[in-house]
């Protein structure tokens, strides 16, 4: 598994919190390459980062794995992605994720000054995420709710 | 929200789509919600950092969304939203927010890249806190701004 500088720290935050927090088990598969444009599996939560990177994280699964991942949760059961409970659950998990990650940025590489800007949850029918002239790059992670990706993009970031 | 962003971010999206030729377009409605929450099929997303931390969304329907960037394209016509009218529309959002945070005096904001969301059926949650939604119609079409700004 070869990540990229700026995906890995938030794989390994994606991984931990799924694995610590929400008990799941996790497999990881390879780096993917993406291109300007992001296809979503059904819901996707979104942070962007201001500082020495500027760019923004995304966490993307089906439905079915956000409404899973909110009962894990709450422990309540949810028959629709869109309900207010699964995407606040989402936001939180981003928030958490997000945070982890770049706390871990701004102590080993103390220039950088990352800040996250506040989530936001998108749910729909082929959603597509589109940054101009930034390319992004993948990881998919199978947990035992389904597929989880992470994906980055870092403007100017190889 | 303090008042001073109203107007701020009113003339910021006027200002940028005045030069970029959409002359025609008005503001047609302002409103507050709780939470910022869309259901259109095209989204600009802008976050912020710093001096003001918070989101900033264009929502128009695909229409509108590719007559703006037609417009922006000197009147190229535009069958399908692929890169280049997207990358038109991340950029007027781009100029919008620029311009809007210029004609305020908020110390060293900065903004994450614009990322525009696309599909069908959309339901969206980007923010908790209390949301300023101001509407503008123009021949084009009609567009959403919403701003939520925490604390």
């Amino acid at each position: 598994m070869e990540l990229n500088a700026q995906l890995a720290p938030f794989v390994k935050a994606t991984i931990k919190n799924l694995k610590d927090m929400l008990g799941f088990e996790v497999n990881t598969g390879g780096m993917e390459p993406e291109t300007d444009e992001f296809t979503s599996q059904g819901y996707t939560v979104l942070i962007g980062f201001t500082g020495g990177w500027k760019g923004r994280l995304i966490l993307d699964m089906p439905r079915e794995t956000a409404m899973k991942m909110a009962s894990a949760m709450t422990g309540e059961p949810y028959s629709s992605a869109g309900d207010e409970e699964v995407l606040l659950s989402g936001a939180e998990l981003g928030n958490i994720i997000g945070g982890n990650a770049i706390t871990e940025i701004n102590n080993s590489q103390p220039g950088l000054q990352i800040r996250l800007t506040p989530p936001s949850v998108f749910t729909g029918m082929g959603m597509t995420m589109f940054n101009a002239r930034v390319n992004s790059s993948s990881l998919l992670i199978k947990t035992d709710v389904g597929p989880v990706k992470v994906n980055v993009a870092v403007e100017g970031a190889q | 929200m303090d008042i001073k962003f109203i107007n701020a971010f009113i003339s910021g999206l006027l200002n940028v789509t005045g030069m970029l030729g959409l002359s025609d377009l008005k503001r047609s409605g302002l409103s507050k919600k709780e939470r910022l929450e869309i259901d259109k099929d095209v989204n600009i997303l802008l976050g912020m950092t710093g001096g003001m931390n918070g989101n900033i969304v264009l929502s128009m329907p695909e229409q509108t969304a590719r007559n703006i960037a037609s417009t922006m394209m000197g009147g190229m016509e535009i069958a399908v939203l692929d890169m280049m009218p997207k990358s038109a529309l991340c950029e007027l959002a781009n100029m919008v927010a620029g311009n809007s945070v210029a004609g305020l005096d908020a110390d060293s904001v900065s903004m994450s890249p614009p990322t525009l969301i696309s599909g069908q059926n959309i339901v969206a949650l980007v923010s908790l806190v209390e949301t300023l939604v101001i509407d503008f119609t123009a021949a084009a079409g009609s567009v959403t701004m919403s701003i939520a700004l925490e604390g």
